[in-house]
């Protein structure tokens, strides 16, 4: 490992509408490249993944031409074009190519996306998600656990003459609400996906407000929720497993 | 500026590769002619460093001045290889903390050193072959190596002298190699099974209109698994059975079990070929072991080591979210891999048969090579995409660790982490960085320990966010930066294993030492030796009676050149002295035909016709 002491290149001061090239000193365009002398600029601190693509904050994205952008990108700013650069510059490169890869990784993936849409809102924190059952689910978790209880104990016990029985009947169970939660987790995101395009067609501007603040709090429920019941299948799996 | 070359610094044997002026990737070959410089260096009886073959000699007389399998060592901490101490012959300095330090004869190195000597090697075998410096280098490693390893490795390039451009993964290496000879397209696995360590790297090959990209999609594997493992299973069975029929321990003989050693990797190499092979090893007594040894029976032994390679890859296709039969090509790399048993397995679990066109010992280096002239010439036609192999994360309350950056994330990648302060007053933040994909920081990796400084203030006042990046290298940087000032926090970070910056300091300058074979230095010795033959040659023909027939202006043409290299020879520029030999040459020209022709009619004259 080494520490970089020195500046990382993080703006100083100064908006993005007004931005200047380091190097030229000509309005840079708020490009990753100087629009005049198209040296590599420093990343904005108000950037967002979405404005790094200079897509909309759209949550459907079509993931083969955000792909191919990203390869686009990735030649331009890739650290291998910046060897011969000044270290100065090398840090810009390195800081944008980092971001350009945090930015499709995060954005590629629907989960993740929306997660990311709503960390920038202030809607959602960053691992805190609520681990409270969904009250509709309530009776079915209540049940799981049951049996969850039972499968540890029985495991803990080791195995007696005669509960091997029990034990498969156990399992059987497990496997069988496992399946049952799995096709929830796929009822989730066939949800969230409609919700997505709920988001993307709320109006631009104030007049989208009160629907903007709606939709987000739809969709942080269902995030809640899916994580929630992700959880319980992956508990379940590795109970199953180390059986 | 010097040349630019890409290097394999393998646990067993290293390489190094440039590309020729037809723009094709090849390995030059060290003085004994072969390409493949074992990686095994001795400290001879005068201090002196002596490496590759040489030193694979010496291991059979002086096994306690000779270390091997160095790789396994870097980046590592003495608890970590408690178990291969038990097979590997290292003596390990019992004082040693964040950093190995092995007893070669009556000095200490760290594992970095060590192979800085290996590196030296290569870069001396390249400067030969180039008749130039060379002092920037792509080094490859092992896509599995952790932050600490791959510092080792950069670490061990400074010491030898070389700016390391670039550390690529072995995997990612051997596919370029490949998809520069094949022209490829789609999903590739490479399968990369070498003496050390193995890597399954699963890439993804696209055109576009600037060039080809080599995305990896996920890398998997086990820095501590290889050929090295099957010699020591063979190692085991054999001198139990030498044992048992002469009772005899071989273990306890360093020099007899370095030669059964050389018999039984002789064996399995064999046996790559042959259906059938017999060991044959001397007792130091005078007594013969021999043994009939089948393939089948290397196959039933061999089989668990093999297959210990099958869970990485089950993850790596997981990761990458490939079944097997979606993977367009399996490529082998590593010399493990000529064991047909390796082949036979791979080919079953995917379903096709591995490609194995390049030499499998030579591809890595040839990819490093394609690498370095990429950086070198900046003429651009291919993009590698690599991720990091393991989960970045940093300790939380309780000991859990908070996943940062997951593993498999293309590279560069970052993270921000805002910290603040739970204590009023407190003016300190511990942060403990691990790398690794358990829960528990105990389970993980640990990378470093820092200490973030913050003024006193109200507990939860303080706004530190803290970048964590991990480059082009797969190397951590660190940077932290105060949110309610602006400015850059100062962080003095600890490496968990690894050499400070003192103490890098300090080597560097111990290097010199050892820098005695440095291409200036070696050229001047040359250039001197060859510079007292014409000097020599010189003065005698002129002493000749030829000589006296010379034209005036054409002798003190001659005196002025010898008087000239004469005063270049005791100066230290070795170019001037080619010069002034040159010059001397040219300058003797007619002298040396006068000499010849006398010469020829000496010998002539005293024979026959028919004789000639």
């Amino acid at each position: 490992m080494s520490v970089t002491k020195t500046q990382t290149g993080i703006t100083p001061a100064g908006t993005q509408q007004e931005a200047v090239c380091w190097s030229c000193k000509a309005p840079s365009g708020g490009g990753h490249f100087c629009a005049a002398c198209g040296k590599i600029q420093p990343l904005s601190r108000e950037a967002d993944y979405f404005a790094f693509f200079a897509l909309p904050q759209k949550l459907q994205i079509d993931e083969s031409s955000l792909e191919q952008r990203f390869h686009q990108l990735s030649w331009k700013l890739h650290p291998d074009n910046f060897v011969r650069a000044s270290e100065y510059e090398r840090n810009l490169a390195l800081e944008r190519s980092s971001e350009l890869n945090d930015a499709y990784r995060t954005l590629r993936d629907p989960i993740s996306r929306v997660e990311y849409l709503l960390l920038r809102a202030g809607v959602r924190k960053e691992g805190t998600t609520k681990q409270q059952a969904p009250p509709e689910l309530l009776e079915e978790v209540f049940e799981l656990n049951e049996s969850l209880d039972e499968l540890r104990e029985a495991k803990s016990e080791g195995l007696p003459a005669g509960a091997g029985g029990d034990l498969t009947e156990l399992r059987a169970k497990l496997t069988e609400a496992q399946a049952n939660f799995q096709e929830k987790l796929a009822e989730v995101d066939a949800e969230l996906k409609a919700v997505f395009a709920e988001w993307d067609d709320v109006p631009v501007g104030i007049e989208g407000d009160a629907a903007r603040k709606s939709v987000m709090a739809k969709l942080n429920e269902l995030l809640n929720r899916r994580s929630y019941i992700r959880n319980l299948v992956r508990n379940v799996g590795i109970e199953l497993e180390q059986g | 500026m010097g040349k630019t070359v890409g290097i394999d610094l393998g646990t067993t044997f290293s390489l190094v590769a440039y590309i020729d002026t037809a723009g094709k990737p090849q390995c030059i070959s060290g003085p004994w002619g072969a390409t493949l410089c074992p990686s095994v260096v001795s400290l001879d009886a005068d201090g002196k460093i002596v490496v590759g073959e040489a030193a694979r000699q010496l291991l059979l007389t002086q096994p306690e001045r000779t270390i091997y399998s160095v790789k396994r060592l870097m980046g590592r901490g003495v608890e970590d290889i408690r178990d291969e101490l038990k097979i590997f012959p290292f003596r390990i300095d019992e004082n040693s903390r964040n950093v190995i330090r092995a007893r070669l004869g009556d000095k200490y190195f760290t594992p970095s050193e060590i192979s800085a000597f290996i590196l030296r090697e290569l870069k001396s075998w390249a400067e030969d072959f180039f008749k130039d410096a060379v002092d920037r280098a792509v080094i490859t490693v092992p896509a599995y190596f952790n932050d600490a390893q791959r510092q080792a490795t950069k670490d061990a390039g400074r010491l030898a002298g070389l700016e390391v451009l670039r550390l690529v993964n072995e995997p990612t290496a051997a596919a370029l190699a490949y998809g520069l000879h094949k022209q490829r397209r789609g999903r590739v696995a490479v399968y990369d099974f070498g003496g050390g360590t193995f890597d399954i790297s699963v890439l993804k090959l696209i055109s576009s209109a600037e060039g080809d990209i080599y995305q990896v999609l996920a890398t998997n594997g086990d820095t501590h698994l290889g050929g090295d493992d099957i010699d020591n299973a063979l190692f085991a069975m054999i001198s139990a059975d030498i044992s048992a029929k002469f009772h005899f321990d071989v273990r306890a003989n360093p020099e007899a079990a370095q030669q059964l050693r050389k018999v039984l990797i002789a064996a399995k190499h064999q046996l790559s070929d042959f259906e059938h092979t017999t060991i044959g090893f001397e007792l130091p007594d005078g007594r013969t072991y021999l043994r009939e040894f089948p393939r089948a029976d290397f196959d039933k032994l061999v089989e668990p080591i093999v297959m210990r390679t099958m869970g990485p890859v089950k993850m790596a296709l997981a990761d990458a979210k490939l079944k097997p039969s979606e993977i367009d090509e399996v490529v082998l790399v590593g010399g493990s891999t000529r064991i047909p048993l390796v082949r036979k397995i791979v080919g079953d679990y995917f379903g096709r048969a591995p490609h194995a066109e390049l030499n499998p010992d030579e591809v890595v280096a040839l990819g490093a090579a394609v690498q370095a002239d990429i950086l070198e010439s900046g003429v651009k036609n291919m993009l590698l995409l690599d991720v990091t192999p393991l989960s970045l994360g940093i300790e939380t309350m309780g000991g859990v660790v908070a996943k940062l950056i997951p593993r498999n994330s293309t590279i560069p990648a970052s993270a921000q982490e805002l910290f603040t302060t739970g204590v009023e007053n407190q003016t300190g933040i511990d942060i403990h960085i691990l790398q690794g994909e358990r829960e528990l920081a105990q389970d993980c990796r640990s990378l470093a320990r820092f200490q973030l400084k913050v003024p006193p203030a109200p507990a939860g006042l303080a706004r530190v966010e803290v970048k964590f990046l991990i480059d082009a290298n797969g190397i951590l940087q660190v940077a932290a930066r105060d949110l309610r000032t602006g400015e850059q926090s100062s962080i003095e970070v600890q490496p968990s294993y690894g050499l400070t910056d003192a103490e890098m300091e300090k080597m560097l300058e111990e290097s010199i030492e050892f820098a005695e074979q440095d291409f200036a230095q070696r050229q001047l010795i040359e250039a001197r030796v060859e510079a007292d033959t014409i000097l020599n040659a010189t003065v005698k023909a002129l002493a000749r009676e030829e000589a006296q027939s010379l034209p005036l202006a054409e002798r003190a043409d001659i005196d002025s050149a010898v008087r000239n290299l004469r005063q270049a020879v005791a100066g230290t520029d070795y170019k001037l002295v080619r010069q002034r030999i040159d010059e001397l040459n040219r300058a003797t020209e007619h002298l040396a035909e006068i000499g010849m022709n006398k010469a020829l009619q000496a010998a002539v004259g005293g024979k026959r016709i028919e004789e000639l």
